[in-house]
């Protein structure tokens, strides 16, 4: 062949750029992850799944889950609020003070100013941090994904399509375990018009002999099996509903900082 | 421009078409040297410098402190929280009442409502041991050294969390400041009994 070293050459350096792009580069960015500390708190994030939810992964992995769902929320912006915690003594200075402000979605630094306007006033003041974003919008999360989430998860299932919701939080949404086995069995009895497809064969529709299983499925009309019947999850549903519901993304972290609104707080 | 166009445009008939050497137009040059510096200016603006700490929206590890939430008081008595729960509130209760028999209430008890909170500080640190008066009551406790373990942060969280807390009113504690009295206390303290805390300035 003629210039056969030439054409070795430049087809090395070509795969071998493309190479040092697509897995040195990121290895050397985020490869060294670990847990991290949450935000005001001494806890780590995360924390391994217990292995019912690890064995759920394969479980998401093998049924193709993230061939419709994804894990990764995204986050557009941020913005400031200002919430006013203490008028102090003098409250008309305050509602001076605020009256020509405003007061939410602000960036940091005009934040920072009006909580100094007030504290000048004698009041006190909170700056809340909030991500937003469409998927924030949706309730799919509070805060984009961060590559810690992903630390336990092998292979990490980004997914890439949305025909069905983001799950990187969903364990936050629902957390229900049994609300998750019904939607596995039956998605439109939970969810009206739901596109998803049932996955009835993680479950068992099976004779109820003498006492019915404490397991079974209770199944509104229209979806429960015939009279004498009972519909019982087997150890594969049980897996998949243990990982749904550790996938929760809901800690402030220092690469995604945000407020915890009081309501959602965990105990 | 034109004799370069001539030179290397094909023949019109006859011979067939020719390469031949000719200069880099400068507009080119220009435009690659432009484009390549709006790229950088780009880069700077929202890499991050690829830090793994940065993704979107922030573009900087500066804009991203920026947004952390500000450790005043609010930080604080957020992580006193966190830790008065976990490691406190097994025996005073997360709600600062007590424990019959075990526990003193913290909520509106005079060893917690005080000016100063030197004796405040000493009590997780060094623990307390025998007769206690709180509210009116005397109680027998055996309180172990539970803030002795905390790190100055926490501790520090944890006292300003209940001297603000359950309608109590006291300043915050910093961080300095239980350091100063951990020190002060040394390596091992003794529990102290109620005769020697009442006798300590607040």
């Amino acid at each position: 062949m003629k210039n056969g070293f030439l054409v070795f050459l430049a087809s090395f350096v070509v795969l071998g750029g493309s190479w040092c792009g697509f897995v040195l580069a990121p290895v050397l960015q985020l490869g060294g992850q670990q847990q991290t500390t949450i935000l005001n708190s001494s806890d780590v994030y995360p924390v391994g799944r217990p292995g019912e939810a690890n064995q759920g992964l394969q479980v998401y992995r093998a049924n193709g889950c993230a061939a419709c769902h994804t894990e990764q929320i995204q986050q557009e912006g941020v913005a400031c609020d200002v919430v006013l915690t203490s008028v102090g003594k003098n409250p008309l200075a305050v509602t001076n003070a605020i009256s020509g402000l405003k007061l939410t979605g602000l960036d940091s630094v005009a934040a920072s100013a009006a909580v100094d306007s007030i504290n000048a006033a004698g009041g006190k003041a909170e700056i809340h941090i909030n991500a937003t974003g469409p998927d924030i919008t949706r309730g799919w999360g509070l805060r984009h994904s961060v590559a810690e989430d992903f630390l336990y998860d092998d292979p990490v299932q980004l997914g890439s399509v949305r025909i069905g919701p983001d799950l990187a939080d969903v364990g936050t949404r629902r957390p229900d375990a049994n609300w998750q086995l019904l939607h596995l069995y039956a998605p439109q009895s939970v969810v009206n018009g739901s596109a998803m497809p049932p996955f009835r064969y993680l479950f068992r529709v099976q004779n109820i002999g003498g006492e019915p299983s404490p397991d079974a499925l209770n199944l509104p009309k229209g979806f429960a099996p015939p009279a004498g019947y009972e519909v019982v999850p087997t150890a594969k549903a049980r897996e998949l509903a243990a990982y749904l519901l550790s996938l929760q993304a809901d800690v402030p972290l220092h690469d995604a900082p945000f407020t915890q609104p009081p309501a959602v707080s965990k105990p | 421009m034109s004799d370069e166009m001539k030179s290397s445009s094909p023949q019109t008939s006859g011979t067939e078409p020719s390469v031949s050497h000719s200069t880099v137009p400068i507009w080119i040059i220009v435009l690659t040297l432009v484009l390549l510096f709006l790229g950088m200016v780009y880069f700077d603006h929202h890499s991050g410098w690829f830090d793994a700490q940065v993704y979107g929206p922030y573009a900087s590890t500066e804009e991203l402190e920026l947004y952390q939430p500000k450790s005043g008081e609010a930080a604080l008595l957020a992580r006193g929280k966190a830790h008065y729960d976990q490691v406190c509130g097994l025996c005073h209760g997360v709600d600062g009442l007590g424990k019959p028999g075990q526990a003193p209430p913290l909520a509106g008890s005079e060893w917690v409502n005080t000016k100063g909170f030197e004796r405040l500080t000493h009590i997780p640190l060094a623990g307390v041991s025998g007769q206690l008066s709180v509210k009116g009551q005397m109680w027998s406790l055996s309180m172990p050294a539970m803030g002795a373990a905390m790190s100055d942060d926490d501790l520090a969280g944890v006292l300003s969390y209940i001297r603000n807390s359950w309608g109590n009113k006291g300043g915050p504690v910093t961080a300095d400041e239980v350091k100063a009295a951990r020190a002060a206390l040394g390596a091992h303290p003794l529990p102290m009994s109620g005769d020697q805390m009442s006798k300590m300035p607040e």
